[in-house]
């Protein structure tokens, strides 16, 4: 056992299972420790006070102790009231969850970053204020790749490396970067929204969606991001 | 004295402590009790655990738990059928049905939207639910799932599918649990008790 005790640390929860019969295991991102495994004993014990507390897409502050390894135990958790007073609601709930699963694949256990709680926090806001959600994702996206060190290359030509030019026409290498193409399929101005991250018409949303869903899978090395089919599904129903 | 946890009476003691809330002490004493004092106790536990685990499946209408095609809730004709009570779990089909404030049917998601799980519509049956829906008997369902992010994502969507069908949809009040004290109870159950108030 440890010594090291955490208080009042700004967090958000990302992820929850059951555990045991009336404990809950959490996955939550912390703005100073990174990302970190919570156990939350009791939590669902019919009288527990945490319960609704530890919600996702809410700003916490927890204060934790050391647990066994990379296990700490959550003895409080608070909300923080300096936001999110009006929750998360319909597409731009789901958009959410599709959040928290890129930063549970994308940071890893115990790694602080704080400037990604801080694009975190600022997506959540805007996705709650209405934004338009596809081009919050987008910038989340290109924005939490830099920030981990998976920046991407698209303001010159792989190949001639000059300048990518709006009104030309390039192809995609998630490897290579922009290579100009008679016949490529990403319009300049789409490169240029991605690197602005200002997105201002449909069709380069849609090539910047196509570009980020190539880089992700390029950098997930396999694994399948589950809530993108499931939110596809949901929204269908809609 | 350490247990011999070999042979079969250690398998039966591994075994019981599959069940919710029961370690290895609490299974060794289910097991020499079931074993020396209530043998026919013990047989009969067995038979109708292996005649359920055969026979019960989900209901063909609402997806709960029953032994039969339509379960009793679904086929008692003395319910208001065009009442539905959307659940997460057979345990709340009980809970409600104990609380006896409902006298309609119900359906049974077993489980909640989990996009991280890759739990979505499919899965919760919500395909059975739209075409019960558009036969046009149903006339109101009564959103009853967790007060969870995810329970809410859920009932969100329902009502959305109950919108398209001409169906309306209502969700459980939340609020001040009875005996609760105010000062006691945290915030964002306060915010949902004042946000959902209602004139006396």
């Amino acid at each position: 056992m440890s010594e090291r005790l955490v208080s009042l640390q700004p967090g958000f929860l990302i992820r929850h299972w059951p555990y045991g019969e009336t404990s809950l295991l959490a996955d939550v991102l912390t703005r100073d420790f990174g990302r970190i495994s919570l156990l939350a004993r009791g939590l669902r014990k019919p009288k527990s006070k945490l319960a609704g507390v530890l919600m996702p897409f809410v700003p916490l502050l927890l204060s934790y102790g050391a647990g066994r390894g990379e296990l700490h135990y959550l003895s409080h958790a608070e909300h923080q009231h300096s936001a999110f007073d009006s929750p998360l609601q319909g597409k731009a709930l789901f958009c959410g969850f599709y959040i928290n699963e890129l930063i549970t694949h994308f940071l890893h256990q115990s790694d602080p970053h704080p400037e990604v709680f801080e694009l975190y926090q600022q997506s959540l806001m805007s996705l709650q204020n209405g934004a338009e959600v596809e081009s919050c994702l987008r910038c989340f996206e290109v924005n939490l790749l830099e920030l981990v060190g998976y920046g991407l290359d698209i303001r010159y030509d792989s190949q001639t490396h000059q300048l990518v030019e709006a009104d030309r026409k390039y192809h995609f290498s998630v490897e290579q970067g922009p290579r100009e193409s008679v016949y490529g399929e990403i319009n300049g101005t789409t490169l240029h929204a991605l690197h602005s991250r200002q997105f201002k018409d449909k069709e380069s949303l849609l090539q910047a969606k196509k570009i980020m869903r190539m880089v992700i899978d390029f950098h997930l090395q396999g694994k399948l991001l589950k809530s993108r089919e499931t939110i596809a599904k949901i929204i269908k129903h809609m | 004295m350490v247990m011999d946890k070999k042979g079969l009476l250690g398998q039966l003691i591994q075994d019981l402590c599959y069940l919710p809330g029961v370690g290895p002490k609490s299974a060794q004493r289910m097991a020499f009790y079931l074993l020396q004092r209530n043998r026919d106790g013990a047989k009969r536990l067995a038979e109708t655990l292996l005649e359920s685990l055969n026979k019960v499946t989900r209901c063909k209408s609402c997806r709960n738990l029953t032994d039969q095609m339509i379960c009793s809730i679904c086929s008692n004709q003395g319910r208001d059928h065009s009442v539905v009570c959307i659940v997460e779990t057979p345990a709340d089909v009980w809970a409600v049905d104990q609380a006896s404030v409902f006298g309609g049917v119900f359906f049974v998601l077993h489980g909640h939207l989990s996009p991280l799980d890759g739990i979505g519509p499919d899965e919760l049956g919500l395909d059975l639910l739209e075409q019960r829906l558009e036969n046009k008997e149903i006339k109101e369902i009564i959103l009853a799932t967790n007060s969870t992010v995810e329970g809410e994502a859920t009932a969100q969507l329902i009502s959305e599918i109950a919108k398209r069908s001409h169906v309306r949809a209502s969700r459980i009040a939340h609020g001040v649990p009875m005996g609760g004290e105010l000062e006691y109870i945290d915030s964002s159950t306060l915010t949902h008790a004042f946000k959902g108030r209602k004139p006396i």
